[in-house]
């Protein structure tokens, strides 16, 4: 990724977000600090902040390939990010982390859990948490109790007690977080954006990877920084979202943005998804407010039955608020649930007259000068063929 | 095969045509429910409602003639390419407006991400947006809370029929319903457990199509089934006690097929092994039975029962729910109780679930001793991985493991 902002504090996160160990990770592990690595937006990184965890994300970024994973899942009927992100744990990249709790959304990433127990990486703990897959108050009760089993893994494998009062605090410093991305975000609904799709991603993606209470004042200096700047005179052709699976690396915004587009919104895994809303800060039980939230407030997970009017809502609201001339649905191969999202949004694009691309690609991106010519086709439909 | 189950077969196969217009006949008298899984057949016949599974719809049209060309316009709609293809023709059927509107649409995530993203597209369907539904969460616990909750669901569901129908439920029929349906689960295991004959004494895949009768077709639960089972029970004993085989075949292999049947690999694959190389497949995701019986003595208890049923013994769920150990228990047991020489693993392109467990499987095969063969094949569609490649894969490994 190129980057054209003058920021160290930007250049620190993006290192971050550009591999897994960082000197972050490493300041914590040297101050007696233990990492607990998760695989999914749904996995409430609230619970280890409280257990005096640092939550980090497990990704795929910097896989070369995914042969050793191909011995676990057959890789051509399995989700390159998944097997790309299972590689890198094969690899040894996340031998720093502590313990793991696999989010069980999709099938192949569920069964992550019992691959990693069955290889040869040993770790300690490693747990999994099941998602509704339906929004109401009894599926949000029924994660609540799954939430209080996890509670009680965590606190005696770390030995470890996760007061209500250190919920509370966690919860308060993810809200800060949520609440600091979502300014970042904001900065792009204006005309000059003074940061790019590729950018913002790298930064949101760095929350993930570093702790919180760090990365919070990193973002607070890095907004400063970007408000106090002086208005770039961006040239670019379209304004385009990026809607769809994990999105953890920056080369379909690269791609976009190399070509003239500018991504000033997206709703995926690692970017809007994250960001939105916050968790209540007040009631009898953090833990409630916590399963409330994530079942309740932002059902934005695809394999959720309920999804859609609520992801259909929040991205035709981005569409208006970051004035979008174009949408580009990319989703892994064999990723069947975003798959179906990315169908009925289609035709609902129709309806309105938004146009969408549609983009079902590998994790590590092959074919890269047919995506190119894809995406510059779709900018010059935008454009009237201005480019 | 003797006329006996020759006679079981044509009517089965009779029936099955009816899975193909049970929609199509859905009457205005009754109200019609669509679900894109397997929802418990006790409750549509008790309330005398019409009732289509739209996977099974799917799959029933990757059987027909043409079923190259619905797969091929499931595929052109674009809603992912890895997607199964049993899902991608009920994906056709419903945006090509095949199918008749039902009156109440419910959808649940079970079993796998396919069906799910059929569930997404009913729901998305913009001309059906004004029908009422309900979506059920099948957790992928499988405790009694589990059954609880997903029981509670259930109860919920029938709530919303009696709403759209304007009728309530007869409990009495209900009751009723269940009692057979108690009885003909209680055959199906009485036959699963002559097949651990050696040799085995009937068509293995009358498990399967008794299975089918039973739960997803329009005569499921009825009297007729039940009968049909009997028959088949009473057909089958006196060939265990005679140690008598299939009729024409010279058992020399017992395999597990590890997944569902499809709609040609029975025919064009394991018909063909079993007469020609003597592999008997003795079991396989649908076959296998492990069924309960619905607790009737209070309303509560009839709906975890079903929750159980669904979640935990429903063909499929149990195979795709729940976590590999689980599964991988299933396997072993199956080939210590049927005899298997084998497991043959179809690893079917839209099953992710099982795909994600192969490692596991093979080495847990390889520790107990048990040969295992991961084919890599798409059941629904035979243009994926040709019938006779298949068949050679399986010979072969038949033959370099010595067992034929």
């Amino acid at each position: 990724m190129k980057s054209g902002l003058d920021s160290k504090t930007f250049d620190k996160l993006s290192v971050i977000a550009g591999g897994t160990m960082n000197p972050s990770v490493q300041n914590w592990k040297n101050n007696g600090g233990k990492v607990i690595g998760y695989t999914c937006s749904f996995v409430p990184e609230e619970l280890f902040i409280a257990a005096g965890l640092l939550p980090f994300r497990i990704r795929g970024k910097g896989s070369k390939n995914a042969d050793l994973a191909g011995d676990y899942f057959v890789p051509a009927s399995t989700c390159s990010f998944v097997l790309n992100c299972f590689n890198q744990v094969l690899l040894g990249e996340y031998s720093f982390i502590d313990g793991a709790v696999i989010g069980g959304g999709c099938d192949a990433n569920r069964h992550i859990l019992e691959n990693w127990q069955h290889s040869s990486v040993k770790t300690p703990f490693l747990q999994r948490i099941f998602f509704p897959h339906a929004s109401n108050e009894a599926t949000a009760l029924y994660f609540l109790k799954d939430l209080a089993i996890l509670k009680a893994q965590l606190e005696e494998h770390f030995a470890v007690q996760i007061t209500d009062e250190k919920l509370w605090d966690a919860i308060k410093l993810c809200n800060e977080t949520r609440d600091l991305q979502r300014r970042l975000y904001a900065l792009r609904q204006v005309d000059s954006p003074p940061i790019s799709g590729s950018e913002t991603i790298a930064v949101i993606v760095a929350g993930s990877s570093m702790p919180k209470a760090e990365y919070n004042a990193d973002l607070k200096t890095l907004l400063a920084e970007l408000r106090g700047a002086p208005v770039k005179d961006n040239k670019y052709l379209a304004r385009l979202m990026i809607v769809g699976s994990g999105h953890d690396e920056t080369s379909i915004c690269d791609i976009v943005e190399g070509l003239g587009g500018l991504v000033v919104a997206d709703l995926t895994c690692f970017g809007g998804k994250v960001i939105f809303g916050s968790v209540k800060e007040n009631g009898p039980d953090p833990l409630q407010a916590i399963a409330d939230y994530q079942v309740l407030d932002r059902p934005f997970c695809p394999k959720n039955l309920d999804a859609h009017p609520h992801l259909n809502k929040e991205i035709f609201d981005k569409i208006r608020d970051y004035k979008v001339d174009g949408v580009i649905g990319q989703t892994f191969r064999c990723c069947e649930t975003w798959g179906g999202e990315l169908y009925v949004l289609k035709k609902e694009f129709q309806e309105t007259g938004i146009s969408m691309l549609k983009i079902e690609r590998e994790y590590i991106p092959d074919s890269l000068g047919q995506l190119r010519t894809r995406v510059q086709a779709f900018i010059e439909i935008l454009t009237g063929g201005a480019s | 095969m003797s006329s006996v189950f020759d006679q079981l077969l044509a009517e089965v196969q009779a029936v099955q045509v009816e899975l193909l217009i049970d929609a199509q006949n859905a009457s205005k008298k009754r109200p019609y429910i669509m679900c894109n899984s397997n929802l418990m057949c006790e409750i549509p016949v008790a309330f005398d409602c019409t009732f289509s599974h739209l996977t099974m719809t799917g799959a029933t049209g990757t059987a027909l003639p043409n079923a190259g060309e619905l797969i091929d316009k499931g595929i052109e709609l674009g809603v992912s390419s890895s997607m199964c293809n049993a899902i991608k023709v009920a994906c056709y059927y419903l945006e090509a407006g095949l199918l008749t509107v039902p009156d109440m649409i419910i959808t649940t995530n079970s079993c796998c991400d396919s069906m799910d993203t059929l569930g997404k597209l009913m729901n998305g369907y913009k001309p059906w947006a004004h029908i009422p539904r309900i979506q059920l969460d099948a957790p992928h616990h499988r405790d009694e809370e589990a059954f609880v909750y997903f029981g509670k669901q259930l109860r919920q569901a029938v709530t919303l029929m009696e709403d759209i129908a304007g009728r309530k439920m007869d409990w009495n029929r209900m009751n009723e319903v269940c009692v057979e349906s108690n009885k003909q689960r209680q055959l199906q295991l009485e036959f699963q457990e002559m097949k651990r004959a050696v040799p085995c004494p009937a068509e293995p895949d009358l498990a399967r199509l008794g299975s089918e009768y039973t739960n997803w077709i329009v005569e499921r639960v009825s009297p007729k089934a039940t009968d049909w089972l009997e028959r088949l029970v009473s057909a089958t004993e006196p060939r265990v006690k005679a140690k008598q085989g299939i009729d024409g075949v010279t058992e020399k292999v017992r395999y597990l097929w590890q997944d569902l049947a499809g709609s040609w690999p029975e025919g064009a694959v394991r018909q063909r092994l079993q007469k020609e190389l003597g592999a008997v497949g003795v079991m396989d995701y649908v076959q296998f039975a492990t069924w309960t019986p619905i607790d009737l003595s209070s309303e509560e208890n009839m709906f975890t029962s079903f929750a159980k049923r669904f979640l935990l013994e429903d063909p499929m769920n149990r195979q795709a729910l729940h976590d590999v150990q689980f599964y991988c228990d299933d396997i072993l047991h199956i080939v210590k109780d049927f005899k298997c020489d084998a497991v043959i693993m179809a690893a079917h392109v839209g099953h992710h679930d099982v795909n994600s467990k192969l490692k596991i499987v093979k080495d847990m095969c390889r520790d107990n001793g048990i040969p295992c063969l991961v084919v890599g094949m798409d059941i629904w569609d035979k243009r994926v991985v040709p019938p006779d490649v298949v068949y050679e894969k399986i010979k072969t490994f038949f033959e370099i493991t010595g067992l034929i």
